[in-house]
């Protein structure tokens, strides 16, 4: 079991939770800023200030601001937020049932299964009946990520569960097999797709919320937020975790709920919103890490605050993916990227000369 | 009120650890379980708190303990592991804090920082748990286990604590702080069982004492009586005399001769 | 009086000429073209001052690549495109994402798409496609004339008896050593035929990646690739080292044609030009 030892343990426990506790309503203000800043800040001339300065004349909003505004700038603020809180809560939620700072919110499978069932669509596509197409209209792909997503968490979930136990070191390795076959299913569809569908799965793969749309905000938000709703409860189960499994147990937490609700939350999250956003690295390893550097590893604040920064994160790296190259736009994967690994490192760097053990 | 562990048997695969063990411990008491390594102490103890598959019944204060629930288990029992492992860099009284049932209040308890007092290291409570010697952590991982059932009886039912090998890695000093406390809480009324490798020890704190060997109980009864040469050398496989003064010229330290 | 009416006839003889063209008279730009060959036609029917922006794809003419750059046109941005501030967006097929282009038309912003082309009839539809969104049908017209006689000719001119054809291989790529070569169903499979070839593959359609074997088998003749700005392409020397090119006829000749890729596969309105360029490069000057 690998831990790593945090550098301020010394300030006194009262400090660290009041700290946390502060850095809920610090994180809120922060999120409510980058929200602000989301509606400011873009490609156009739109800007949110001239928006209330014409409605306070009492001037209608012309269509480029009532487009921009209202079907650009807010979905993709909302999905930004979801699929960041989504993200970052599931990352915490795993680190702390695998017990190791390291795990990310892939680990249950999700991210392999949305990987394959996205690539399935984009080069199988075509060769589905119109009637199932003709649901999905051309949300095709997000179906196919989310409905991969949640099979092959099952199926890790069915592999690692026997006798009413989950083990999560079955679970490890079971995930590590499947992704190893979704990855050679996925390297046949990329043989047999052609140059346009191989173009299309590099960009699913690198993440983007330019696909935001009321109608994926509505479809995925109401089970990010229950998800997230129902990880926020882990906190004091997690905590006892970090004890190891049977003491958790001596201690009064059921451990096979709390394994199944955290598998269960993160894969709805976690699924919905690569579904919705492709794929999205960095912020489920990145932000309980920083959280953790911050404030201590106690997950009843935890959870919350890595949701608030998540979703902040997020937003802000959605602002530079649509202004840096405007008037074309970066994958957000690139910008979570670019800015995720180097903070990466600058945490196991400064953990470096501590125990490691 | 009483922990009835009836004819327990554990087996790892093929091979039998437990053949079919019962001991009845009594509140009021300490009860230590003894016995040669691989004799089934701990797996006895795992039977007990419910922590791996046995055979057989186990009632605690009447109810079966299969019948209830993991919340309901801890609030009549603390179990105090052979090693700690703690994955995240809590605090010393983060630690002993995560024994409490409730939660928030928990927070604003005291209760953590008297079982702090209660084991010496009331002034590690700020440092972080991984920078602990083995013998601190353990004294840490009691005061959570304190913690978790500090008052010794609660609504006239005795409440346990079950112990596994809690002296192992400390000082003779310490070690005989720590078997006060558990002297001390059968005092008050509780209940404890204690996994023991140290025979002296056993001898000078326990109340009632079953020795094991092969998956088999030997013995059961007051020291005096389980503590004898015959069921000693069978069980541990050697020529043991007990009370028999040592060697002249050899120093002997004994438990017995410590005071505060 | 009559200084005056010759300065009057003057005018408007100026006036006139400026005006002469009724879709020039506003020369607003308002035009996002995507697509590299929609862009050459937007310029080729005279409208370039119409242009307000391009995609990723179109650098011919030169010009345009002064253009504001919207990106890859399968992953547009939606807030990016209306910034740009088009009425009028004319796009090659599969432009996307989906929700992208339907944000746009939601902003009221006309979208017109040209249809894909591999023959000289595609050629002309996307011309008279084009010229109709630009309101220039009359030079749409005369553009479709031109370029279907020029193809027409040069197709004609590129033709031979089967017997003296040769077998063109078409590489997409090397990377990692893997050569991705053109089967039939393709731009680069059309071109090759248009200009006189035989296309060396015929077993799969579209581009894969083949192994040294299957490249041994087709025997081309001439290898075909695309010139890759700066240094990203192989070079000659490294490709004809390349176990499965090197006993390949195209290798014991060093028979190594390279055209730049717009031009070449493109199918807009310098095709023709294409057809000719390569049709000499396989066969030399000589029929």
């Amino acid at each position: 079991m690998s831990a790593v030892t945090d550098t301020d343990a010394h300030a006194t426990p009262r400090d660290r939770l009041t700290r946390a506790r502060a850095l809920h309503w610090l994180l809120a203000v922060a999120l409510l800023l980058a929200c602000l800043a989301s509606l400011q800040i873009g490609a156009s001339d739109v800007r949110i200030t001239g928006l209330l300065a014409s409605l306070a004349r009492g001037e209608a909003l012309s269509q480029m601001e009532r487009v921009v505004l209202l079907d650009i700038r807010l979905p993709r603020l909302a999905m930004g937020m979801l699929v960041g809180a989504a993200l970052a809560v599931s990352g915490a939620a795993m680190q702390g049932l695998f017990r190791n700072p390291l795990a990310d919110p892939g680990i249950v499978g999700v991210g392999a299964g949305a990987g394959l069932g996205a690539i399935l669509a984009i080069v199988l596509g075509a060769l589905l009946p119109t009637w199932l197409t003709g649901i999905t209209g051309n949300q095709l792909v997000p179906f196919a990520a989310f409905l991969g997503g949640w099979g092959s968490t099952i199926l890790l979930y069915r592999v690692s569960t026997s006798g009413g136990r989950t083990s999560v070191a079955t679970m490890l390795l079971a995930g590590i097999a499947l992704g190893a076959l979704a990855g050679a299913l996925s390297g046949i569809l990329v043989y047999i797709a052609d140059d346009q569908q191989l173009r299309d799965l590099t960009f699913w793969g690198l993440g983007s919320l330019a696909g935001a749309s009321w109608a994926k905000v509505l479809a995925a938000g109401p089970m990010i937020l229950a998800a997230i709703a129902a990880a926020l409860m882990l906190g004091r189960g997690l905590n006892g975790l970090a004890l190891g499994e049977a003491t958790a147990a001596h201690i009064g937490i059921d451990v096979q709920r709390m394994k199944s609700i955290a598998i269960l939350a993160v894969a709805a999250a976690t699924g919905a919103a690569v579904a919705v956003s492709g794929g999205i690295g960095f912020v489920g390893i990145v932000v309980p890490h920083l959280l953790r550097l911050a404030s201590g590893p106690d997950h009843r604040t935890l959870l919350l605050n890595s949701a608030l920064l998540g979703a902040t994160l997020l937003i802000l790296a959605d602002v530079i993916a649509r202004t840096v190259i405007a008037p074309a736009e970066l994958p957000i994967g690139i910008v979570t990227a670019v800015l995720g690994a180097p903070v990466f490192l600058w945490i196991l760097l400064k953990r470096r000369g501590l125990v490691l053990s | 009120m009483t922990l009835h562990a009836e004819n327990i048997r554990v087996s790892y695969g093929r091979r039998e650890v437990l053949a079919g063990v019962s001991l009845i411990a009594q509140a009021g008491e300490v009860t230590a379980i003894v016995g040669p390594n691989g004799s089934g102490k701990s797996t006895l103890l795992g039977a007990i708190t419910a922590s791996l598959p046995y055979k057989g019944r186990v009632h605690l204060n009447g109810q079966d303990i299969a019948t209830l629930r993991p919340w309901e288990l801890a609030a009549q029992r603390a179990v105090l592991p052979q090693a700690s492992h703690l994955a995240f860099p809590f605090t010393v009284i983060e630690v002993v804090r995560l024994g409490l049932q409730s939660g928030a209040a928990g927070d604003r308890s005291d209760v953590p920082l008297r079982a702090l007092a209660r084991v010496g290291l009331a002034h590690y409570s700020d440092r972080s748990f991984q920078e602990l010697s083995g013998g601190e952590a353990q004294r840490v991982m009691l005061a959570r286990v304190l913690a978790q059932v500090w008052a010794p009886i609660e609504d006239g039912t005795p409440r346990w604590l079950l112990l596994d090998e809690p002296v192992s890695s400390l000082d003779i000093a310490h070690q005989l702080q720590v078997m006060q406390i558990a002297r001390d809480f059968t005092q008050a009324g509780g209940g404890v069982i204690a996994v023991m490798h140290d025979l002296n020890l056993t001898a000078l704190f326990a109340d009632k004492v079953a020795i094991l060997a092969g998956g088999e109980c030997l013995a059961s009864g007051a020291p005096c009586e389980v503590l004898t040469d015959v069921i000693l050398s069978r069980a541990y496989g050697c020529a043991l005399r007990v009370s028999a003064p040592p060697p002249a010229g050899i120093p002997y330290i004994l438990p017995h001769a410590a005071s505060a | 009086m009559t200084r005056w009416r010759c300065r009057l006839a003057f005018f408007a003889m100026i006036g006139a000429l400026l005006g002469s063209d009724p879709a020039q008279a506003q020369q607003e730009r308002d035009i996002l073209s995507i697509g590299g060959t929609v862009t050459e036609i937007v310029v080729a029917l005279g409208q370039q001052n119409r242009l307000k922006a391009r995609d990723t794809t179109s650098r011919y003419p030169p010009d345009v690549t002064r253009l504001p750059d919207v990106g890859y046109m399968r992953a547009l941005s939606p807030e990016g495109v209306l910034s740009v501030g088009p009425s009028l967006i004319i796009s090659a097929e599969g432009a996307g994402p989906p929700e992208a282009l339907d944000v746009i038309r939601g902003a009221d912003v006309d979208f017109v798409e040209v249809p894909d082309a591999r023959d000289g009839a595609g050629i002309l539809r996307k011309i008279e496609v084009v010229g109709d969104a630009l309101g220039v049908p009359e030079r749409a017209d005369a553009l479709e004339a031109e370029v279907g006689a020029a193809l027409a000719e040069a197709i004609k001119t590129a033709d031979r008896p089967e017997a003296g054809k040769k077998r063109v291989l078409f590489i997409l790529s090397t990377q990692g050593g893997r050569i991705n070569a053109s089967g039939t169903g393709t731009e680069a499979d059309a071109i090759i035929r248009m200009a006189g070839g035989i296309n060396a593959v015929t077993e799969f359609e579209g581009y894969r990646q083949m192994t040294d074997e299957a490249i041994g088998l087709a025997a081309p003749d001439v290898v075909l690739m695309m010139n890759r700005g700066g240094d990203h392409g192989i070079a000659d020397d490294d490709l004809l080292a390349m176990p499965a090119v090197r006993l390949t006829p195209a290798a014991q000749t060093r028979s190594i044609v390279r055209m730049d890729g717009l031009l070449l596969l493109g199918f807009g309105p310098r095709t023709a030009e294409a057809v000719a360029l390569l049709s000499r490069a396989i066969y030399g000057d000589g029929p």
